[in-house]
């Protein structure tokens, strides 16, 4: 079997959608940390896939970009996540409800 | 040296372009430096630096409004330079100021470090602006999540604050949702712009220009429909529209008053800028396919967000889902922007109403605040236009413009979007704007009501303290800001003048 | 064309919304009544200086005193275009008195926080004034909305009980109102495709090319039901009496007086002549709404009434149905009935508003069945009050009189059996009307009211009171002895915007 591009597709799709249900299903947020960067990262492989097979360099290089981006990311939302957990003791989304009218 | 050639050394030299973005940069450094080096106790000049530091770079912003790059792009279609891009680069400057301002009220009843809050808040702003000139997206996607990070940090900015902090959290999960979503809509885009067995293809795809061309030869290609979708759905999540309004309530409620302000205007402001760049010349060829999801989610944002705000209590919250029902009515702007140019002079115009109402109504909010940000009720108003006449009048003002209310400056963008919304034949839409304004008017009037005619049930029993936060005292600076946003709101009500005329000639 | 040296219209606009931000900036007690005073008598001394010099002018498409300003919106046709023509000119007239009135009642009247109340009562009367003198329906929409908010605030503020609950209620219904019209007017202004809200454009482009009949009736839909919430058309009418009974009175005497008239003036000066197939379709139902609901069942309700303020609420919500059903007639003599009834019913309301307040003062009570036996104690008042209900129930020699002639004529051609019914209401308002004044100046004083006349003699008017009770009771007996006044550039202006083959076709087609 040779891996083409649709190959590449369908495991990106896969991982986008683990991720983006993830995000809404789960309830740790640690969990729900991690299936936004599966996100990013699904998508870096579309885009690398894209990329080679259409020839062109963009695609490698926003790369670069989105992997810079999603490590600030990660650098303010786990600084996030622990500051809440030292006032909260919890990371459970449904404990976290205090904001409501 | 003569003009021609001035002119030609100018154009080579593009950071000329950005250079207000590239001003600010230095400024919010500048800042971070003058921490270290300042002596602790002038530190307090620091937020001064940065409010003065802004207006200069606004003055420089509006003398070179029309600056030889209007109309070009630069740095090779990363950016390209337009009208409205121009306006939007001083909308986000004044938006900023203002924040400043705001901000230095609201820290000052915190214990909090103060200099890297004006610090975020100016990159946030010169992000913005790029955000509103990009041409590419790559581009567009490294200032977005510019802007979204930096957003992160400022709503959680009060981290002594449990619900600073969740509100932190539930931006930063939604957030990152809504770039994964735009991101990937990105790659598919690119992805099908560049298969060069496509006509039309480009190897540049991710440039709005070389995309666009593509869209126009492959009007019915599903992958970039679907690709369409995600990214007007990564953009809807920042404008706050339905469905993806979710995380407005909260978020407003529980990040800072200043930068729920910033959130209100600025950022709705960017998504709405980045939204008719997208509609008017990028996604044009699949209009039959924006128009009626941008339609939909236009009538469904209006009256969810009256329909919610009608019950809330706590005034953030309240601010918040009323601001989901502006996206509503700036969203059938754009959907009345396809076929009438006049939409998008309508559209700044109500951006611009927009920030001057909400700036006068947030003033009065930092100012009746306590210690407690989160907590702002309706009743703690009660009183307020007897003992701060002053806030009284701009609250009524503020909240009037908001409501849309002759003779403030925010009916005027009402009537503008309903002209152009005529126009263009969106009968069904207008009679949904029309019911939201109606609802509308009874919770900003309620709202009203608390400032003007209830009386706080005095007198406090023995041993009860009275459990309004005390007020705070209007300064100067706040006096001035507030006056001047308050008199702007009512005199662009009745006479806009060159501003009017200019914005109404507005083309993309 | 405008040919006097200063644009007076502009100046009786601008002087009112002037003085008001100079009190708001801050000046003593002492110097803002005496400022607000010179305020109110501006605009009122040149509506009269305008009316006097009207018919010695040229007219520019039956406007005199046309002048026109930018203000920045004229990309899409909106520009400040102010002029005068035989229809405004009365009702400008009487904003001009009716706002004099007002503002001297409420400089003498001590309100808690009165400049306050100045200051709003100032921004009122700038919009009314602006009201009628402009000639483009988009500012002429404006300025309605300038004045109704000021409204909303006296109401809450210095209103009696139930205050909060009547400013919200006013505030949602004729927020509605006015969502509706504005739609109205923006569909005029882009369905005619004469690309400008200027009233004389929009005239003479629907004249070549009139609209489509079912566009017409739409539009005119819309604007019956907008403006008509915004004069109380039954059963959108709920909010006039519960807002005009908890207003203070110098805000009724303003809103129930004059802008009230604002939904009829729009009916005439804009929808009739603009849409004249679309008010065929609607001039039945309008008029039988107007007939039953106006004037029988709300007038058997104001007969019900105990409390003097909210019958005379009740009773201009039945007087507007008068009004409705001359504009249903479809006529130019239909027309210039409501516009003669709409002059004098401002100047009786809002006299009936001030004499009811100021029985207030002297029984501290607006229950009819509480009082009696005044007219004894205060002749003038009475004496007052008496002419005032006189005119209201439409007597010979009052102004009053000369509209309802003119509409029941007009009305008759087009259905005697509504006719009749409307004529009926007259016994009607002179039942409520004679015994209110029964009840509260004769027969025996009642014990609650011996009560608080113990504690507090009763008085006759006090000048202060007196000053504007006369300047309205005169301008009443002025038109009602001397109609020609206002008929005669009426009936010209009527015969321009009328013309007789349009308005006969379309009520042909009525019928």
């Amino acid at each position: 079997m040779i891996v083409g591009l649709n190959h590449y597709l369908v495991l990106s799709a896969v991982l986008f959608a683990i991720g983006f249900f993830g995000v809404l299903l789960r309830k740790n947020t640690l969990v729900i940390y991690m299936c936004l960067e599966l996100m990013l990262v699904a998508s870096t492989v579309a885009l690398v896939a894209f990329s080679r097979y259409n020839n062109t360099m963009d695609g490698h290089v926003f790369v670069f970009f989105i992997l810079t981006v999603a490590a600030a990311e990660v650098a303010v939302g786990l600084a996030i996540i622990v500051a809440l957990f030292r006032r909260r003791q919890t990371i459970q989304v449904e404990e976290l409800n205090a904001l409501k009218n | 040296m003569n003009h021609e050639l001035l002119k030609a050394a100018a154009e080579s030299n593009q950071w000329l372009a950005i250079f207000p973005e590239l001003l600010l940069g230095s400024l919010a450094l500048l800042l971070l430096a003058l921490e270290i080096i300042l002596p602790k106790k002038q530190h307090t000049t620091i937020p001064a630096v940065a409010i003065i530091g802004q207006i200069g770079v606004l003055l420089y912003q509006l003398l070179h409004f029309n600056s030889v790059f209007v109309g070009h792009d630069t740095f090779a279609g990363l950016l390209h330079h337009s009208a409205n891009g121009q306006f939007m680069r001083a909308f986000f400057l004044l938006a900023s100021i203002l924040v400043c301002v705001l901000g230095t009220i609201a820290l000052a009843k915190q214990k909090m470090p103060r200099i890297e809050f004006f610090h975020i808040v100016i990159v946030v702003s010169a992000a913005m602006m790029l955000l509103a000139q990009s041409n590419n997206f790559i581009l567009l996607f490294v200032a977005l999540e510019t802007v979204t990070v930096g957003f992160y940090i400022l709503v959680s900015y009060f981290r002594t604050s449990p619900l600073s902090l969740e509100a932190g959290l539930k931006y930063l999960i939604m957030g990152a949702l809504s770039s994964g979503l735009l991101l990937f809509g990105i790659v598919l885009l690119y992805g099908v712009a560049g298969n060069s067995t496509l006509p039309g293809s480009s190897a540049d795809a991710m440039n709005f220009n070389a995309l666009h061309t593509f869209l126009a030869a492959n009007s019915h290609n599903f992958l970039a429909a679907v690709g369409i979708v995600l990214v007007l759905s990564g953009v809807a999540f920042k404008i706050g529209a339905v469905p993806f309004q979710i995380w407005i309530p909260d978020v407003y409620q529980g990040a800072p008053t200043p930068v729920t302000a910033f959130l209100a205007v600025a950022s709705k402001a960017a998504g709405f800028s980045l939204l008719l760049i997208l509609t008017q010349s990028v996604f044009t060829p699949y209009e039959y396919l924006t128009t009626p999801v941008l339609g939909l989610m236009a009538a469904a944002t209006i009256l969810f967000g009256n329909l919610a705000a009608l019950t809330q209590h706590n005034v953030k919250r309240l601010i918040g889902l009323s601001g989901v029902s502006h996206a509503g009515y700036l969203l059938i702007g754009v959907v009345a922007a396809a076929s009438q140019p006049l939409a998008i002079g309508a559209i700044g115009f109500y951006l611009f109403a927009y920030l001057l109402a909400s700036f006068a109504v947030f003033g009065v909010m930092t100012h009746v605040a306590g210690a407690d940000d989160a907590d702002q009720e309706l009743e703690h108003y009660a009183d307020l236009a007897k003992t701060h006449p002053f806030l009284g009048a701009v609250l009524a003002i503020g909240l009037g413009s908001l409501a849309g209310i002759p003779p403030l400056a925010g009916f005027m963008g009402k009537l503008l979007i309903f002209i152009a919304a005529f126009k263009a034949g969106l009968h069904g839409l207008l009679l949904v704007a029309i019911v939201g304004v109606v609802i509308s008017i009874y919770y900003y009037f309620g709202w009203i009501k608390a400032a003007f005619f209830e009386t706080w049930r005095a007198p406090l029993l023995e041993g009860e303290t009275d459990p309004r936060p005390v007020r705070t005292p209007v300064g100067v600076a706040a006096g001035v800001t507030l006056a001047t946003v308050a008199l702007a709101t009512v005199v662009l009500g009745f006479y806009q003048g060159a501003f009017g005329d200019w914005l109404l000639s507005l083309k993309f | 064309m405008n040919t006097l040296p200063v644009d007076l219209l502009l100046l009786s606009i601008a002087t009112p919304l002037a003085v008001a931000l100079v009190i708001a900036l801050g000046v003593p007690v002492r110097a803002a009544k005496g400022l607000a005073a010179a305020a109110f008598a501006v605009p009122a001394l040149i509506a009269l200086f305008l009316w006097s010099r009207f018919s010695s002018e040229t007219l520019h498409h039956t406007y005199a005193f046309y002048k026109v300003y930018e203000t920045g919106l004229q990309g899409v046709g909106i520009k400040l275009a102010l002029g005068l023509n035989g229809i405004s000119l009365p009702l400008f007239v009487l904003a001009g008195i009716v706002g004099l009135a007002a503002g001297l009642y409420a400089i003498q009247s001590n309100a808690e926080r009165l400049k306050t109340y100045l200051v709003l009562l100032l921004v009122m009367q700038g919009g009314l004034m602006g009201v009628f003198a402009s000639v483009d329906i988009f500012f002429f929409y404006f300025f309605h909305e300038l004045a109704l908010i000021p409204t909303f605030i006296m109401v809450g503020i210095w209103g009696g009980r139930d205050r909060s609950y009547a400013a919200m209620k006013m505030t949602i219904y004729l927020t509605l109102g006015a969502m509706l019209s504005l739609i109205g007017l923006i569909a005029i202004y882009y369905k005619s495709r004469a690309g400008s809200f200027d009233l004389i454009s929009l005239r003479e482009e629907l004249l070549a090319n009139g609209l489509k009949a079912g566009v017409q009736k739409n539009i005119f839909g819309l604007l019956m039901f907008g403006f008509g919430i915004l004069v109380s058309l039954w059963p959108f009418h709920t909010w006039a009496p519960l807002g005009y009974g908890a207003a203070p009175s110098s805000a009724a005497m303003l809103h129930a007086g004059v802008l009230k008239k604002f939904g009829l003036y729009g009916l005439i000066q804009i929808a009739l002549p603009l849409l004249p197939l679309g008010a065929a379709d609607w001039a039945r139902p309008l008029a039988i709404l107007a007939v039953v609901g106006n004037i029988l069942v709300v007038g058997f309700i104001t007969i019900a009434q105990r409390d003097l303020k909210q019958m005379v609420g009740y009773s201009s919500v039945m007087h507007m149905g008068y009004a409705f059903l001359g504009i249903a007639a479809m006529s130019a003599a239909g027309v210039g009935g409501v516009v003669l009834m709409m002059v004098a019913h401002g100047f009786s309301v809002a006299l009936l508003f001030l004499l009811s307040t100021s029985v207030y003062h002297r029984t501290q009570t607006f229950d009819m069945t509480e009082m009696g036996g005044l007219a004894q104690k205060a002749p003038v008042l009475a004496a007052f009050f008496v002419a005032a209900t006189m005119a209201s129930i439409g007597l010979p020699g009052f102004a009053n009189f000369w509209g309802e002639v003119t509409i029941f004529v007009a009305a008759w051609k087009f259905s005697p059996v509504l006719t009749a019914l409307a004529v009926s209401g007259v016994i009607i308002s002179a039942v409520y009307g004679l015994r209110s004044a029964a009840r509260v100046f004769f027969g025996e004083q009642t014990e609650a009211l011996a009560k608080v006349v113990a504690e507090k003699p009763v008085t006759d008017l006090t000048c202060c009171e007196k000053l504007p009770a006369l300047i309205l009771i005169a301008a009443l007996f002025f038109i009602g002895f001397w109609p020609k006044s206002i008929s005669t550039p009426l009936n010209s202006a009527l015969e321009v915007i009328y013309p007789a083959p349009t308005v006969q076709l379309a009520a042909d087609a009525a019928k």
